[in-house]
């Protein structure tokens, strides 16, 4: 599939441009009321008034700086927490059970024990997004640590590595596949979430964008918003494999 | 106790590189019991000599080595490097392990440079050593190349420039051309040859390659598995280079053979 990528660099446009075919011909069609399945060029053309009016913007900005802070804070706080549980067995034997219990339970299930302690503004939304980073990423930092060939530690000590070098030249590299790996299942999730929890509560972000057309029964804004949280799931991902290859490119394919 | 005809000229006094090891025992913890693995290891390694150490899997090699460095610390006896006690790695002591352990995330320029962060050079300086070492293994043209982009021979090159970097006293080396190819390791064995005539430091290299136990080392070292002892020593006492199908190589081989295959029953 990948080498079909590269050889034929615009052959993955074909099935999007299938899809909006397929959609552009029944709904202008007939068959089906305009209230329901909205025609492309209808939706389109809502899209550039959202955008021309700027509201679109005021969501996209709400969305994204939750996202970026909540998954901020769970990144960070997961990669403490975890590396300190692949180092330290006192951490795994007072933490782990509970940690492990704690990452089974569903991000959206704690979504109403959230807005009863925490209201439903941005405070919620963010520490959801929070919780949905930290896990796979605590996760995903445990194992790259503890996985570290012990063979690279005695090499770092017959060189007498300074520790800041065994740190960030030996310890982090040999971690980062890992690592990485917990980072772009942990953005994924969070992005997923905050679009849940803005769906039920609040007054702006891009899940309020669809819940309030619904209730106005606007379905072309609820598709701009559907298409638009999709795209951005996709370039966020995409943007991190970037990253990813970049950062591991030592490695063989 | 000298060699018969001295491989290289009379060491200077202060010549650094001498190993002392007296009455070392090792046991690993197993199931709950202290099983010997190495026992009662005298060995007297002059300045500037290559030792070669062959005798069965498992007999200890490996776990003798990593002594040396300093990779193990728990042991009973005497172990001294120079005069100074061994307790724990050392700059002073190089190791080259059979796996090449480059980083796979550092070119071989960094990886290579990775060994004098201790000592703290400026950029410039550590650039022309490295340069130095990596045209030393003849490695030129591979700086920028990441270890899976090389060839096991390159590898194992870049590893032995990385030991060396440091100028360790002694180096010691755990079957380093082991996972390569015969003609491979031919060549190998023909260039760390070369080094060590260059560089002079005292190198203990384990092997189960009988030949080439003999075409390098000045002594070899028998050893006798469960717990590990030293079945024999074999002074062979020949100038280098050598000549590889050398007549006393040959009968030495049979005898060390012999002596591998009487253990091999027991
Ligand atoms: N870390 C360890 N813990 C327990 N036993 C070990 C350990 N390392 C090596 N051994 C045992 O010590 C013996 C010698 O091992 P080693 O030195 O690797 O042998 P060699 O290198 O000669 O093949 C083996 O029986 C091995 O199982
Ligand atoms: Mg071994």
């Amino acid at each position: 599939m990948r080498r079909a990528f590269n050889g034929q660099p615009l052959l993955w446009l074909l099935s999007p441009a299938a899809l909006l075919l397929a959609w552009a011909l029944a709904a202008n069609s007939g068959a089906f009321p305009v209230q329901l399945l909205v025609p492309p060029q209808a939706v389109y053309h809502s899209f550039t008034e959202l955008l021309v009016s700027g509201e679109l913007r005021e969501h996209l900005v709400a969305s994204l700086s939750r996202l970026g802070l909540g998954f901020g804070i769970g990144a960070v706080a997961g990669m403490a927490f975890g590396t300190a549980m692949a180092l330290s067995r006192n951490v795994e034997a007072f933490c782990g059970p509970l940690f492990h219990c704690v990452r089974q339970i569903p991000s959206i299930a704690l979504i109403p024990m959230f807005i009863l302690f925490f209201g439903v503004d941005d405070v919620f939304k963010v520490l959801i997004v929070t919780k949905a980073a930290f896990f796979p990423v605590a996760l995903a930092a445990c194992e790259g640590v503890r996985a570290i060939p012990r063979a690279y530690f005695e090499v770092a000590s017959l060189y007498r590595l300074p520790l800041r070098s065994l740190l960030t030249e030996v310890a982090l590299p040999a971690a980062a596949p890992t690592l990485l790996t917990g980072l772009r299942i942990g953005l994924s999730r969070a992005w997923m979430v905050l679009v849940a929890t803005e769906l039920l509560a609040g007054d702006i972000g891009l899940g309020q964008l669809i819940e309030m057309s619904r209730q106005m029964l606007r379905i072309d804004l609820v598709m701009v918003g559907v298409l638009l949280i999709g795209l951005i799931g996709f370039c966020l991902e995409g943007g991190f494999h970037l990253l990813e290859k970049r950062l591991l490119r030592w490695k063989p394919l | 106790m000298t060699a018969i005809a001295p491989p290289i000229p009379p060491l200077a006094l202060d010549t650094p590189g001498a190993l002392s090891i007296r009455g070392l025992n090792k046991h690993y913890p197993i199931d709950g019991r202290r099983l010997p693995v190495l026992q009662h290891i005298d060995l007297q390694v002059q300045p500037g000599e290559f030792i070669a150490i062959v005798g069965a899997s498992g007999c200890g090699k490996s776990t003798l080595l990593r002594l040396i460095a300093g990779l193990e610390t728990d042991y009973e006896g005497q172990m001294q490097l120079d005069g100074k006690p061994i307790r724990g790695p050392s700059l002073d002591r190089g190791m080259v392990f059979q796996d090449h352990r480059l980083f796979p995330w550092k070119t071989v320029f960094d990886n290579i440079a990775l060994a004098l962060k201790h000592s703290r050079l400026d950029k410039a300086h550590v650039a022309a050593r490295v340069n130095e070492h990596i045209a030393l293994v003849g490695l030129q043209g591979f700086e920028h190349a990441y270890p899976h982009q090389l060839s096991g021979g390159m590898a194992q090159r870049a590893a032995i420039a990385r030991a060396l970097i440091t100028q360790p006293k002694l180096l010691l080396l755990d079957e380093p051309f082991g996972a390569l190819d015969a003609l491979t390791r031919v060549r190998m064995q023909q260039e760390l040859q070369r080094l060590w005539i260059q560089q002079r430091s005292t190198m203990i290299m384990v092997t189960h390659d009988v030949e080439e136990a003999l075409y390098l080392g000045d002594r070899v070292i028998v050893l006798e598995p469960r717990p590990g002892r030293i079945r024999h020593v074999i002074e062979v006492g020949l100038a280098h280079p050598r000549e590889r199908n050398a007549a006393r190589l040959q009968s030495l081989r049979q005898e060390i053979l012999g002596q591998l295959l009487s253990q091999a029953g027991h």
